[in-house]
């Protein structure tokens, strides 16, 4: 028997985290402080700090070496997100760890010649336009519609829940290009430059101080060679890419149990022989096992996708825990704080750095973003266990 | 879901060992044994000794089979699944904390006896019930009765009790050397127990073979054989949740299969989630089960999931399978009763957690394994 973390690995982690420990602290700092108030998109230090780990080839850990990644496994690609963000440092996120392997499985030569080097580089940030105001999870009633017009596409229609729309350089669009009846079968997906003409994007803000977007299209012009696929069947894409992230959450369960493990260990709430030390200790116990079974679920999905296979119900189970967990993490970290942790984030008096605070307003993301709990529920249901639709 | 990685060896181990169960176990069965004189059939106890799996891991110079821990883990698991009932766990677990403690061969003469087919248990109460103190000749032991599977049945008992300083000892009795300090009583699940009071009890000094074992040497052999039930109930719970999958499909209720309803469909995915976790865990302890304290704490934190996750997936799957499940036609009631069982011979749930919460969240950088 053996598990997915062998000498190479490990060597690999020694590697990068005296890579990541000798970064220069300004930008390490800048990073980290605007990468703790909206880890979703990197922004203008985030960037930078993305394309100083392109220039010293620390982008794509598990990407081939033919587009200019290091050839490593999904394993050691893990490692690294979950590295990063045990450091609170962005990784890439959706662009490096979904966009680019969908491309390399689903992309045209041309595309994957265009965009991959792009990515590698820190150059593009993709957003994801799947959501609309009347289909969430349900991706198969989709409305945006592409016209297609000589070598072009016309779209018109309106996303929501785009995340980094304000950020990003480019756009991948899920659009109609069949009849509504069709549902997922009359789905085409292409890549479009933000700021193409005909795109408008207004700003949303979440309770947890997250940005997000709403994208409106107006007569957007896309090429043909812009497809992913065929037409109408980009529904393969959409899928491939949802396996990659929800396969990609990492450790951040860790990272908010060691914020309240940090605050409770300055209060002194964990020593001691009291009725109240023990329960802490008791629940801190079970998050901490429950930390171990979040990264053997991600770790399995890594093992999956470095013997070539695709982990689909396994990325659904790692979704679910991963969210659940984080929100139980906050939760309990409230709970033990009591009335200071009304103070919100921002506040010196904030405890726990207001991260605990600020996790929790921001946990309903993670049991839905990348598709509800429930459908996830349903995927190993089925794929799972063989239950009939 | 996708399985761990096996060597082919080890899933050779585990072919044999299913199919060698398959052949005689069954709802029937298990009540009929539980039902019997003895718990279990000596006949079959003969046929695993022949198979080598109560010797499995033990060294080629006692009679055994020079396996791993994960190749006993794995007929733990078997038997698990099985749900059967036989001194075979504790055999193994009393033969893998004699071989963790006697690296030097103290303990070779009894391990040689159960390779040849001796039945013995282990006594190593979780909760520190028992503490030995030295006395003229020997130590005495004062705490209160403990509860010991298959003492009653067994040729051997392993003892490995704390001192009153911070050192455990490591002792080993012939079973009619406790005489009429063990009461057999009824246990919830299909496993024979006994109620055993060492209150008084001295153990001479040629009894006791490892005196001065460090608290984390002990820790560290008892994780071990916690390691097995661990993977026994791992074992438990697979079956669980393929057997009601299963009714979820056969079982119809308002013109469909149970398994289309999405309240069914979403319990049985938990339990899915649950059986994977706890085995993704176990798997990753026995793995990791080299000498040291950062894998005991693995191997603890997957005794407390494994346990978890075999209640949970019974609750949820006498739910599904409704009145059927819940009577002794069922196989379903030994697994219920096992699961709770099984979880409780950890000792104190509170416990086990501050333990580990000590384990993973106190321990601090830089130590292999650390939660940070």
């Amino acid at each position: 028997m053996k598990t997915v973390i062998g000498p190479t690995q490990r060597q690999f982690l020694a590697d990068l985290r005296s890579y990541l420990d000798g970064l220069d602290p300004e930008l390490v700092a800048a990073t980290r402080a605007e990468n703790i108030e909206d880890p979703m998109q990197p922004r203008e230090n985030g960037r930078r700090f993305l394309r100083r780990l392109a220039a010293d080839g620390w982008l794509g850990v598990s990407w081939p070496t033919e587009y200019g990644g290091q050839g490593r496994t999904e394993i050691e690609h893990w490692l690294f997100a979950e590295e990063l963000y045990s450091r609170r440092l962005p990784n890439g996120l959706l662009t490096l760890n979904v966009i680019g392997p969908t491309l390399m499985l689903m992309g045209s030569e041309a595309q994957k010649a265009d965009y991959l080097p792009r990515i590698i580089n820190g150059d593009q940030v993709f957003a994801i336009g799947y959501s609309e105001p009347d289909a969430g999870s349900d991706l198969a009633s989709l409305r945006t519609r592409a016209v297609r017009d000589g070598d072009e596409y016309v779209v018109n229609g309106q996303k929501i829940w785009t995340t980094g729309g304000d950020v990003a350089t480019h756009y991948w669009l899920a659009a109609r290009t069949g009849r509504p009846e069709d549902k997922h079968r009359g789905v085409s997906l292409f890549i479009v430059p933000m700021d193409a003409p005909g795109i408008s994007i207004t700003p949303i803000i979440t309770q947890g101080g997250e940005r997000t977007t709403s994208v409106f299209l107006d007569d957007v012009r896309i090429p043909a060679s812009q497809r992913i696929g065929e037409e109408n069947e980009g529904w393969a894409a959409i899928v491939c890419a949802l396996n990659f992230e929800r396969m990609f959450f990492h450790n951040e369960p860790r990272w908010e149990l060691e914020q309240l493990a940090g605050w409770a260990d300055a209060q002194g709430l964990l020593e001691g022989e009291t009725p109240q030390a023990y329960a802490l200790q008791e629940r801190m116990g079970e998050h901490a096992v429950d930390v171990e079974i979040c990264r053997l679920f991600a770790l399995r999905g890594a093992g999956m996708l470095a013997a070539g296979q695709v982990p689909r119900a396994e990325a659904s189970a790692n979704k679910i825990w991963w969210g659940e967990l984080r929100q139980r993490i906050c939760n309990t970290g409230l709970d033990l704080v009591g009335e200071d942790g009304t103070i919100a984030t921002g506040s010196p008096y904030a405890p726990a750095g207001g991260h605990l605070e600020h996790g929790l307003q921001s946990s309903p993301v993670w049991r839905f973003g990348g598709g509800t709990n429930e459908i996830q529920l349903d995927i190993i249901a089925n794929h799972g266990l063989g239950m009939p639709r | 879901m996708t399985a761990f990685t096996l060597s082919p060896e080890e899933a050779q181990v585990q072919a044999t060992a299913r199919a060698f169960l398959r052949d005689f176990v069954d709802n029937s069965y298990l009540n009929e044994q539980e039902e019997s004189a003895t718990g279990f059939e000596p006949l079959r106890w003969v046929r695993m000794r022949d198979l080598g799996w109560s010797s499995v891991h033990l060294p080629d110079r006692v009679g055994g089979a020079d396996g791993s821990l994960v190749d006993a883990a794995l007929i733990t698991r078997e038997c698990g699944r099985a749900a059967y009932a036989s001194p075979l766990l504790q055999t193994l677990r009393a033969a893998t904390t004699m071989s963790a403690l006697g690296a030097d061969k103290t303990y070779d003469d009894v391990l040689s006896r159960i390779g040849d087919g001796e039945i013995a248990t282990l006594v190593a109460p979780p909760d520190r019930a028992v503490v030995a103190d030295v006395a003229a000749g020997g130590f005495v032991l004062s705490g209160r009765p403990v509860v010991v599977e298959w003492l009653a049945q067994a040729d051997w008992v392993v003892l490995v009790l704390p001192t009153v300083g911070q050192d455990c000892i490591g002792a080993v009795v012939p079973a009619d050397f406790l005489g009429d300090r063990a009461v057999e009583v009824p246990s919830i699940d299909n496993e024979r127990i006994v109620r055993l009071d060492l209150d008084g009890l001295e153990l001479p000094e040629d009894v006791v073979r490892s005196t001065n074992v460090s608290a984390t040497e002990a820790a560290y052999a008892l994780a071990r054989a916690d390691l097995l039930r661990a993977s026994a109930m791992v074992g438990g719970a697979q079956d669980v949740v393929e057997r009601t999958a299963k009714y979820a499909l056969e079982r119809h209720q308002f013109g469909q299969p149970l398994g289309r309803f999405q309240a069914v469909r979403h319990h049985l995915a938990r339990m899915v989630i649950a059986a994977d976790g706890a085995q993704l865990l176990c798997d990753d302890a026995l793995d990791r089960a080299q000498p040291g304290a950062d894998e005991t704490a693995i191997a603890q934190a997957a005794v407390f999931a494994a346990g978890r996750a075999y209640v949970d997936v019974v609750l949820t799957a006498a739910q599904v399978h409704g009145g059927v499940g819940t009577t002794v036609e069922h196989i379903l009631h030994h697994h219920f009763r096992r699961a709770k069982a099984m979880q409780l011979r950890s000792g104190q749930r509170s416990a086990r957690l501050r333990e580990l919460h000590h384990a993973l969240v106190v321990r601090k950088e830089g130590v292999e394994g650390s939660l940070w």
